[in-house]
């Protein structure tokens, strides 16, 4: 294959009488400076010959240019005359460069002197050397005549002469041409047709075209690789529904009917009432509620429906089943929340919570249970501080040490209270945590604003570095 | 979480703590302190632990805590013979009060005091609806006999900080905490009131007192109301401002009361007892009867060894101990709870993810094959874009944007693209979510629908070139072909839409959106779209 500079070369040198150039010819085609390397490329696939010259290169003087414009002295002087005798004196007042052109109009025989007095030989006259000088300025080839007055122009200072090495290129053979294709074919493959033609050839530096690429999105494979934790931990995924009972979301978590957490500024509403199917515990849930807050429950308020504000409520589901058996669950969902949207908020978030029913299961094997889950999802370190839920006793505050940041809260943790897991009919020590994922994936993805977890810009999306 | 704020200078005098050390006991108290301005702190208390709202609340915490001073902390109660009587108010029918003795004050421990005071409010009095109080100079008031009564909204008095006699409704109208509290407690035409023997007005509850009985740094003694809703509640506020002021050092009164109890404050003392295996049990240690007692009196509460049993006896400050379960967690905060060594987590059964989810990572993984860029929208939409007729609508939305649950993830689909129109094309998305649908067999009427949605958006499309995709999908998770039956549906294309079937059930529908609902949705670019009803997949 021959570069398109070589083509170049090949095809300037084809248009040349008798197939040959020289290198300071092809500077017209190609740069100058790759010709020489290029020559003895095409040498080489044996396209060229190659025969190094000296080659002289001759240029005008900057008097030899001034010459050019005005005419040689001794010309200037005889075309001055006009054919007519003049005293010496009257002209050397006058003329320009009068001894030099005197000389040299003496020398070449034009004029005589007598008395005093220039009598010339021509009336007109152009001399040799000046045509010789304007072949010169116009890079014309020079005859073996003109040659001839180099050696004098060269002494009056007109011109200089100076040797290069310059190649001679001569043609040996033209490169075998086909017609071009773009695509290779089956049947050109087949009939080994494809030997006939050139494939042309690519831009193959320039950059591709966009094509959408299919990718996970980043925040939804962070929900699910902690999924995986949780079920490496041995723990069996739940779910239950956006839409909730105040009951689940709040009663059966002996979260008083009139705690604030219950008011409209803290959680969506939504029309309608709900069924409590499951009357027995209904009324249990209701005793404990009036024996330790000492208020009177009502039925209605639990039956209210909300967007549940926490996924605890399909825990609270799940005990609602009274599970008899020692369980491990968790469940990872969306919660909802009356808040301003911002940099750090939004109205609806994920949850993990987490459920563990065990016959030996305690406060201790709780805060193992959370240290393991946060090891697993990326937390090497984990302290732990008093808090209050009203559904657990004795509750924690798991804290996370992040890099940069220092100890971040992260989860909120506890033993359920028994007037959480006995009306339930849940004799067993229970444990239970919840998880806000949306920051701790923040912290994960390098994402600055929480909103950027949901993004509606495709670009984003696909200009994100996948996480691995 | 109630946040106060306090005179850092004065708070660390006040528990002999230097600045280093407050946030490690308090962090232990289940409190974080951050510091705001020059000499302030703000102090963040768990809302169970009323009593540390006010510095003296801290303080009786800390000396416990910090193993100073043990047990209940036992403050001087002596009687008086003030004396309230207390009418038939029903719209807020219980009332207490007490006397405080020898308090010393100045311009912040005033501060202290009404943020003591407005923290109460907020969290035991629900906002002043549920428990209401009024401090009052003692001194001020004349006369020994107090009575809670109600009074007619046209009686006139002069309300706090203000010089102006005012009828109860031109408070109601024309003072801010009037327009706050105004209505909370007006039973027809009538206030509570709490009045001298000779009706002049000492507090409006539970919207503001009178002018006459202001406190300043010249006040010596103090007289507390509380009324309420709830009796329990308001004899625990009670309780809870009197213990706080003795243990600052002042002493109490007790004001005779003619109804439900012979006089207040109640200083209600619980007995709880609790067996040292449970305590064990339940926090996963093998501590001694004297050391759990030893940590009981830590957290300021008598404690008695019986044997294997520890009578505790609950202060009156301490309203959030109801059952030995409370108990447990405050033996476990003495203990501290960095002290609990962690055994090693072992797992004792198999985890496992529920069928869905394990068909929604399936589909993903073939949905980002087929070239997919996975998309994750709210759940939340604009009601005004949901197309059906039967969606969720929040009562009580933040905005309009998100005053709806999606009931299908088209709309979600539809509003990503119209936000991408200026990206580089084509663009081919997909999502996997829930949406809420109504449900008879649901007890909310409500239930989730685990859906995927993919779509096509570019200057020209075909059906067909989404139609080979969800196909192939299909095909790959069942390893049969599903069926299109022609549909027609509004926002669909007449004629370019189908339901898509496995056997005789839809499992989903695709089609290319009518002009009319791009238009609803200002897309300019043709877009076809399917849902896919993952969880019929499933069954």
């Amino acid at each position: 294959m021959l570069s398109e500079n070589e083509i170049k070369i090949i095809d300037f040198l084809k248009k040349k009488e008798n197939k040959s150039a020289y290198s300071t010819e092809l500077s017209s085609v190609i740069p100058e400076t790759a010709v020489f390397s290029l020559a003895y490329l095409l040498k080489d696939k044996g396209y060229v010959s190659v025969k190094e010259e000296e080659k002289e290169n001759i240029i005008l003087t900057k008097e030899g240019e001034e010459r050019l414009k005005e005419g040689l002295p001794e010309d200037n002087l005889i075309n001055f005359l006009k054919g007519e005798s003049k005293k010496i004196q009257e002209v050397a007042k006058t003329f320009k460069d009068f001894n030099i052109a005197l000389s040299w109009a003496r020398k070449k025989g034009l004029i005589k002197v007598d008395k005093g007095e220039i009598i010339p030989l021509k009336s007109s006259y152009v001399s040799p050397e000046y045509v010789v000088l304007k072949k010169i300025s116009s890079s014309q080839d020079l005859s073996e005549d003109d040659k001839k007055y180099l050696k004098e122009l060269e002494s009056r200072g007109l011109i200089e002469i100076k040797k290069n090495k310059v190649l001679l290129l001569t043609l040996l053979k033209e490169p075998e041409i086909r017609p071009a294709i773009t695509y290779l074919t089956p049947e050109l493959l087949r009939n080994k047709e494809w030997t006939k033609y050139e494939l042309k050839e690519y831009n193959v530096e320039a950059l591709p075209p966009f094509i959408p690429l299919g990718k996970k999105h980043y925040f939804k494979e962070f929900l699910e690789h902690v999924k995986d934790v949780m079920v490496s931990l041995g723990f069996k995924e739940v779910k239950s529904d956006f839409v909730e009972m105040e009951f689940y979301n709040f009663d059966m978590l002996f979260q008083a009917q009139d705690h604030p957490a219950r008011e409209i500024h803290d959680s969506f509403k939504v029309d309608g009432k709900g069924e409590l199917l499951n009357q027995s515990l209904v009324k249990r849930v209701k005793e404990v509620h009036e024996k330790l807050w000492k208020y009177s429950w009502k039925q209605e308020v639990a039956k209210s429906l909300v967007l549940r504000s926490q996924t605890t409520a399909t825990t609270a589901r799940v005990l609602s089943t009274s599970p008899n058996k020692e369980i491990k669950v968790f469940t990872i969902g969306k919660v909802f929340r009356p808040d301003a949207i911002d940099a750090t908020h939004l109205i609806e978030f994920h949850q993990l919570d987490g459920l563990v029913i065990e016959e030996n299961f305690n406060f201790r094997e709780l805060l193992s249970t959370l240290r393991a889950i946060f090891s697993g999802i990326g937390i090497k370190e984990v302290k732990f501080k008093p808090a209050y839920f009203p559904f657990t006793e004795p509750s924690v505050e798991v804290y996370g040490y992040i890099q940069g940041l220092g100890w971040v809260e992260m989860a909120g943790a506890g033993l359920l209270r028994p007037e959480v897991t006995e009306p339930a009919g849940v004799t067993m020590p229970a444990g239970a945590w919840g998880l806000g994922l949306d920051r701790l994936a923040m912290l994960f993805l390098g994402i600055k604003d929480i909103r950027n977890l949901y993004s509606d810009d495709i670009e984003y999306l696909r200009n994100r570095k996948v996480e691995y | 979480m109630v946040n106060i704020v306090l005179k850092e200078s004065r708070l660390l005098n006040l528990l002999g703590l230097e600045e280093k050390d407050l946030n490690d006991v308090l962090f232990n108290l289940k409190s974080e302190v951050e510091k705001r301005g020059e000499d302030e702190l703000e102090i963040e208390i768990n809302s169970d632990r009323l009593d540390m709202l006010s510095p003296e609340g801290i303080k009786r915490a800390v000396d416990g805590i910090l193993g100073r001073k043990l047990g209940e902390a036992k403050y001087e109660v002596v009687p008086t013979n003030y004396q309230l009587i207390i009418d038939d108010v029903e719209s807020r029918p219980y009332a207490l009060a007490a006397v405080v003795y020898d308090i010393k004050l100045d311009e912040d421990r005033i501060k202290e005091i009404i943020q003591f005071q407005e923290k109460l409010h907020c969290t035991i009095g629900r906002k002043r609806k549920k428990v209401a109080i009024g401090i009052h100079d003692l001194d001020k008031i004349d006369g020994k006999v107090i009575r809670y009564s109600k009074v007619p909204l046209d009686y006139k008095f002069v309300p706090l900080n203000s010089d102006k006699e005012m009828s109860v409704s031109e408070v109601i109208s024309s003072t801010e905490q009037g327009k706050l509290y105004g209505n909370i407690s007006i039973k027809d035409n009538y206030s509570p009131a709490i009045l001298q023997e000779d009706g002049q007005v000492l507090s409006i509850p539970p919207i503001i007192n009178s002018n006459k009985t202001k406190i300043d740094s010249s006040t010596k003694n103090l007289f507390i109301d509380v009324t309420g809703t709830n009796f329990d509640a308001v004899a625990q506020t009670l309780d809870l401002l009197v213990s706080n002021f003795a243990e600052g050092g002042s002493k109490i009164g007790t004001v005779k009361v003619s109804r439900y109890t012979s006089s207040s404050p109640l200083m209600i003392h619980n007995k709880l007892v609790v067996k040292t295996s449970d305590i064990n049990k339940r926090l996963g240690l093998s501590l001694s009867t004297e050391e759990i007692a030893k940590y009981v009196r830590m957290m300021r509460m008598d404690a008695n060894i019986n044997s294997d049993e520890i009578e505790v006896i609950v202060p009156q400050y301490r309203i959030d101990i109801m059952t030995y379960v409370d108990i447990a967690e405050d033996v476990a905060m003495a203990y501290g709870y960095k002290s609990f060594s962690l055994p090693e987590y072992t797992s004792k059964g198999m985890g496992e993810l529920l069928p869905i989810t394990k068909l929604e990572r399936a589909f993903r993984d073939l949905a980002i094959g087929g070239g997919f860029q996975e998309i994750f929208t709210f759940v939340l939409n604009k009601s005004s874009y949901l197309l059906y007729n039967d969606f969720v609508k929040i009562q009580n939305p933040i905005t309009v944007e998100y005053d709806a649950v999606r009931n299908s993830l088209i709309w979600n689909m539809l509003k990503f693209l119209a936000k991408n129109q200026h990206a580089r094309f084509p663009i081919k998305v997909f999502e996997v979510g829930d949406v809420v649908v109504k449900s008879e067999e649901s007890d909310t009427g409500y239930k989730n629908d685990t859906r995927a949605c993919l779509a096509i958006m570019n200057s020209k499309i075909s059906y067909e070139e989404l139609q080979s995709v969800v196909h192939q999908i299909l095909y790959n998770l069942k390893g049969k072909e599903p069926r299109y039956l022609r549909q027609d549906k509004d926002y669909f294309i007449k004629g370019r839409s189908a339901k898509i079937l496995f056997d005789n059930n839809v499992i989903g529908e695709i089609g290319e959106i009518s002009p009319e609902v791009l238009e609803k949705f200002n897309i300019e670019n043709p877009v076809v779209i399917a849902e896919i009803y993952l969880e019929k997949l499933c069954e």
